[in-house]
């Protein structure tokens, strides 16, 4: 393979034998592979991680974590599952396991996660889930810098629903990297709801992987908040493998400093009559970099497919950087499919306005800002998730008027 | 029965495809393939300085270590490219005309037959013609007028002797030799291509045109066109081109340069219907060109029309450099593709000064099995204060064998540009088409009107001769996709 | 003292002068209509009163109760109690209007030293001046100003105003686009703000919002300056003869 098409990278043999496993032998993507042009690996790749290790000591759920009234909770530190510190009761209609991670091919991502990862977190459900299942995710990597891979299954069968939420956090320690990859299956007429909220310590990695597949009659509704990381990915891909499927995937984003958040997503529409939307929003401070790619594929059967995608950002200082490419790849002609993309500031006359009412500039934007990812939150159909993930960005206004600028 | 049926189809063909004669013509070659010896030739032939040569020689030596680097990104299918099978000059026999009355009248046919006379008495009012045939420019019209004016318009190779300190300025300093692939290929052996120079202050009163046609079989065509719009002038210019029906494709790499000077504008438009292979892909045009305007001037300002119709791929971004402040870029664009046709075709709008402003506007239509893809991008540089760009792409897929695409890359620096992108898909509605037919049209007739309404906005932006031209060509490109 | 009182205001938009010396004094409890053609500098006086940027003040002073107007903030202006009913208000989409006004009202509470208001007092104020105004409740729940048709638009500025009870408003050719039912509306909420410690500036092109607002002083614009002042029969003058004469004065 061609040099830029690939980054060496730290996950090999010496890696592989401190875990006692087989060593993984793929590559991580480089910097000419179109994918992943705007999300280069390099910083990542310098770091001489080592597997997090399994049994480290944690007390508590840290205070970044929303606190989700009524929730059953899941928590994974490092990867492995700590009954100690979750609230398995689940309820009916859903059943937790720990299975084995099945070692398929996919992306180079993927398979990191396949040859590293300790036990998936399964959830089947059966029935219609009433309590909200919050699974945490902490990354904890004490003194030297460390590698995680979580892996969770989520197997809808036909006609159930669960509402799930998903937090990635870290502790204070050294920089750690965290890889999830989630496999969801959405069944005939199940319907999956997924609110995942990332937000890494200032100096982690999170590349994270959804493969979603969605069947007839299937509906599948996500958000995905990215509000910190050195270098975030939340890639989700979804397929439609069944007529009449529907797909809401919406996402938000603030980030300052030097953060870089990158939303990437495909959706493949393989049949007729279903439908997908996606709003995402994002505002950028500092030096910050936000990516969002998304791809809306329309194989030749799927007629009467009915895809939307919108993808807008706002600078709050000079100094961010924003890429965007949202794809049409479409190949049936009976079909409605539209994106839109803007980049921009915040409006001066929505200011002046806001000024001409007595607000000062501060509260201004605040509430500017605030309305301007509304749009997104909004989308989320859960009242009690949409306003914990509403409190987030605004505490995420709050610290960064506490940031001395 | 299936004879006929076939004879039917080879005749349907040709009816669609008028272009697609071959002009009987004894022609200078140079040797099959390519290497320096080669390079040498064609800088001799041309009687070329040494500095040309030697510049040729770079790109050439340059080009061989992009053997890995053949553009692979587009979403384009097509056999590898044996760049030794091909013919690097070809050249009508008889040169150095003392005027238009020494053309092989063969030619002067194969130009008539194209609906582009060369006689002056013959000339549409107000345009000025230099026609390219395979590698070499033969004829510039309207010479005289245009030189008491101060215009240069005349062959790049008639510059390069003419005119050689602004050719040497100029030359590969929008797209360097280093460019890409295809771009320094041409800089190797591009053979001919129009020079056009605007004086201060002068608003061109004549649209100036090129008209190129690639007749030799296996020949490749590398024409160079560089524009040079002085401070405060004006030039439209036009670009058709056209090629004979032939089973093996062709590669046309051309290379175009604008340069606009403070509150220079220029226009360019081109109508590209190059052979598109019949109804099973065999044969046609591989259209790989490399277009860049260069706003270097405050308020300067390039617009770029083009109508995309021909070629089997067609490989294109015409593009602006947004240098000056308050510089202007603009990009309309219709790409019709049917049958095996495949385009991946689009702009980049690189805003570097303050209070540049650009508009994409895209209509792509896509019918029979053919791959039609928008790739553009919008940058915006951290310096770009108060930059704008709106983008508009919308795609009309026309039967459930094809494919339409849009691939728009939005990379902004700066806080207080503003960037819009919107980009539609769909197909032509039957509501619309059935009040067509309600009302007597055929199928065809109705298409071609509604698909006409569809690229307006961008059709009208073309000279009115290139217009009403277009317009028709739109309806014929789809012939045969409906029904 | 006079409650707003504009001095020998000289303005100018990109070098551009507009305002050429203004002189205009509001009392407590007074109606001023300020009439002319388009293009005399009837928007930028407003806008200049409301200190929006972009707009630079040359020359001349501008004093609410006596405190410097120029030496403030836009927000400032507005919390000192200036209110600009805008020609075209802004659609801010994912704001609703109830954030906004609520955010509004206590910015200006909390100027007056009073505590934020409670969260069902608010309610309680909304509903009541929403039903005074004519309007649904639930247009609250709206993003602010967005997919609100003409009217909507010019009776949410009107619900601001009755919200945020201004010392001195200032309606921006509230007239425009409205419906003869509409404008009834707006100046009906305008007329019930009137009070003997507040005034009001009000900009139009046209007489006919002057049959329904109830105002004292009308004054002339023209190329920038006041070119004549009068009481009310100087707006049946103006609808009866046109501006034609104060134009040829002002040249």
């Amino acid at each position: 393979m061609k040099p830029s098409l690939i980054t060496t990278h730290p996950f090999g043999e010496a890696y592989a034998k401190s875990l006692g496993v087989a060593p993984w032998r793929g590559h991580l993507p480089g910097p000419k592979v179109e994918e992943w042009r705007f999300t280069p690996l390099r910083n990542l790749a310098k770091i001489a991680f080592a597997p997090a290790a399994i049994n480290v000591s944690v007390d508590i759920i840290p205070r970044t974590v929303p606190v989700i009234q009524g929730a059953a909770r899941l928590v994974l530190v490092n990867g492995a599952y700590r009954k100690d510190l979750s609230d398995a009761n689940l309820g009916k209609g859903i059943e937790l396991s720990h299975g084995k991670v099945p070692a398929k091919e996919g992306s180079s991502l993927i398979a990191l996660n396949a040859a590293y990862a300790p036990a998936s977190l399964a959830l089947h459900v059966t029935g219609a889930v009433k309590k909200i299942i919050h699974i945490i995710s902490i990354g904890a990597a004490e003194v030297a810098p460390a590698a995680l891979h979580p892996r969770i299954t989520i197997t809808a069968e036909t006609s159930s629903s669960v509402t799930l939420v998903e937090s990635h956090v870290g502790l204070p320690g050294e920089t750690y990297f965290s890889n999830p990859v989630a496999s969801i299956t959405v069944g005939e007429g199940a319907s999956v709801r997924r609110y995942v909220s990332v937000d890494e310590d200032n100096e982690a990695f999170h590349l994270a992987t959804s493969l979603v597949k969605v069947a007839g009659d299937g509906n599948y509704e996500a958000f995905h908040l990215g509000l910190g990381g050195a270098l975030t990915r939340q890639e989700v891909r979804v397929a439609l493998t069944g007529e009449n499927a529907n797909v809401r995937l919406n996402g938000a984003y603030a980030l300052n400093g030097t953060s870089h958040h990158d939303i990437t997503t495909v959706i493949d529409h393989l049949l007729p009559n279903c439908t997908s939307s996606q709003v995402f929003k994002g505002v950028v401070d500092g030096e910050s970099h936000g990516v969002y790619q998304g791809r809306i594929h329309v194989a030749r059967d799927a007629q009467k497919t009915d895809a939307r995608q919108l993808h807008k950002a706002l600078f709050l200082s000079r100094g961010p950087a924003i890429d965007c490419k949202p794809e049409l790849e479409i190949y049936a002609d009976d079909v409605q499919c539209a994106h839109g993309a803007a980049t921009g500031e915040i409006d001066p006359n929505h200011l002046f306005y806001l000024a001409a009412r007595g607000i000062d500039p501060e509260t201004a934007r605040d509430l500017l800002v605030e309305g301007f990812l509304a749009d997104a939150v909004n989308e989320i159909s859960d009242e009690a998730v949409r306003a914990v993930f509403g409190a987030a960005i605004g505490q995420w206004l709050k610290l960064r008027q506490a940031r001395p600028s | 029965m299936a004879a006929t049926r076939e004879t039917a189809a080879a005749v349907r063909d040709v009816e669609q495809y008028k272009y697609g004669f071959v002009t009987d013509i004894e022609s200078d070659k140079a040797p099959k393939g390519l290497n320096e010896d080669i390079i040498r030739f064609i800088s001799e032939k041309k009687n070329e300085p040494e500095w040309m040569l030697e510049w040729r020689l770079k790109a050439y030596r340059y080009w061989l270590t992009l053997s890995d680097e053949e553009p692979e990104w587009a979403k384009l299918h097509f056999p590898k490219i044996d760049y030794q099978a091909s013919y690097y000059y070809a050249a009508p026999k008889r040169e150095k005309l003392a005027s238009l009355d020494e053309v092989d009248p063969k030619l002067l046919d194969t130009y008539k037959k194209l609906g582009i006379p060369l006689l002056e008495q013959q000339m549409l009012a107000g345009v000025a013609v230099d026609a390219v045939f395979d590698s070499v420019s033969v004829a510039t019209t309207y010479k005289k007028k245009l030189e008491e004016m101060g215009v240069i318009f005349m062959p790049i190779s008639e510059a390069l002797h003419k005119h050689p300190e602004l050719v040497k300025k100029h030359l590969g300093s929008v797209v360097p030799y280093s460019d890409n692939f295809y771009a320094t290929l041409n800089c190797a052996v591009f053979t001919d291509g129009s020079f056009v120079y605007i004086p201060k202050g002068l608003r061109c009163p004549m649209e100036l045109s090129t008209y190129f046609r690639i007749n030799e079989k296996n020949t490749g065509q590398f024409e160079r066109t560089l524009i040079i719009a002085d401070e405060g002038s004006y030039v439209s210019y036009l670009e058709g081109c056209t090629a004979p029906q032939r089973d093996e494709n062709q590669l046309h790499a051309a290379v175009v340069e604008l340069i606009a000077l403070d509150n220079a504008e220029i226009k360019y438009s081109t109508v590209q219907n190059w052979y598109p292979g019949d109804a099973d892909g065999k044969g046609g045009i591989f259209n790989f060109v490399t277009k860049r305007g260069a706003c270097r001037g405050k308020n300067s300002k390039i617009m770029w029309t083009q109508v995309e119709t021909g070629s089997a791929i067609t490989w294109k971004y015409p593009s602006c450099i947004l240098q000056g402040d308050n510089s202007v870029g603009e990009f309309y664009s219709v790409a019709i593709t049917n049958n095996r046709q495949q385009a991946d075709t689009g702009t980049k709008m690189i805003h570097l000064g303050k209070g540049t402003r650009s508009k994409i506007i895209s209509k792509g239509i896509s019918a029979g099995r053919a791959e039609n893809t928008y790739r553009g991008l919008v940058r915006i540089g951290a310096k770009a204060d108060q930059a704008r760009n709106y983008t508009q792409c919308d795609s009309l897929l026309i039967g459930d064998k094809c494919g339409a695409h849009t691939v728009p890359y939005i990379e902004s620096r700066n806080p207080s540009a503003q960037t819009e992108h919107e980009a539609t898909t769909s197909k032509i509605s039957d509501d619309q088409l059935f009040y067509c037919l309600q009302r007597g049209m055929t199928q065809e007739e109705a298409v071609s009107l509604i698909v006409n309404g569809f690229c307006k906005e961008v059709l009208q932006t073309l000279p009115m001769e290139f217009a009403v031209e277009a317009q028709k060509l739109v309806g014929i490109s789809l012939e045969g996709s409906v029904g | 003292m006079a409650l707003l009182e504009i001095k020998n205001l000289h303005a100018s938009v990109a070098g551009k002068e507009i305002l050429k010396g203004i002189t205009l004094k509001l009392q407590p409890g007074e109606v001023h209509a300020i009439m002319g053609p388009n293009g005399t500098g009837k928007s930028t006086l407003s806008n200049v009163i409301a200190g929006r940027e972009g707009y630079e003040v040359t020359k001349g002073e501008v004093y609410l109760d006596g405190q410097d107007v120029l030496a403030m903030a836009a927000d400032e202006r507005a919390r000192a109690g200036i209110f600009l009913a805008f020609q075209y208000p802004v659609e801010i989409p994912g704001v609703t209007t109830s954030a906004f006004l609520k955010t509004a009202l206590n910015a200006k509470r909390r100027a007056e030293g009073k505590p934020e208001i409670d969260a069902m007092d608010f309610l309680k104020l909304v509903k009541a001046k929403t039903a005074a105004l004519g309007m649904p409740y639930d247009m609250i729940k709206r993003a602010l100003n967005v997919g609100f048709s003409g009217g909507e638009k010019k009776r949410a500025e009107v619900l601001q105003m009755t919200m945020l009870e201004p010392r001195v408003a200032i309606l921006d050719e509230t007239d425009s686009g409205l419906d003869i039912d509409a404008l009834k509306i707006v100046s009906e909420g305008v007329n019930s703000l009137r009070s003997p410690d507040r005034a009001f500036l009000v900009i139009t092109h046209y007489q006919r919002l002057l049959y329904y607002i109830v105002h004292d002083h009308v004054h002339v614009l023209a190329n920038g300056r006041v070119v004549a002042s009068g009481g009310k029969e100087l707006a049946l003058e103006l609808e009866a003869e046109g501006y034609a004469k104060y134009l040829d004065a002002a040249a």
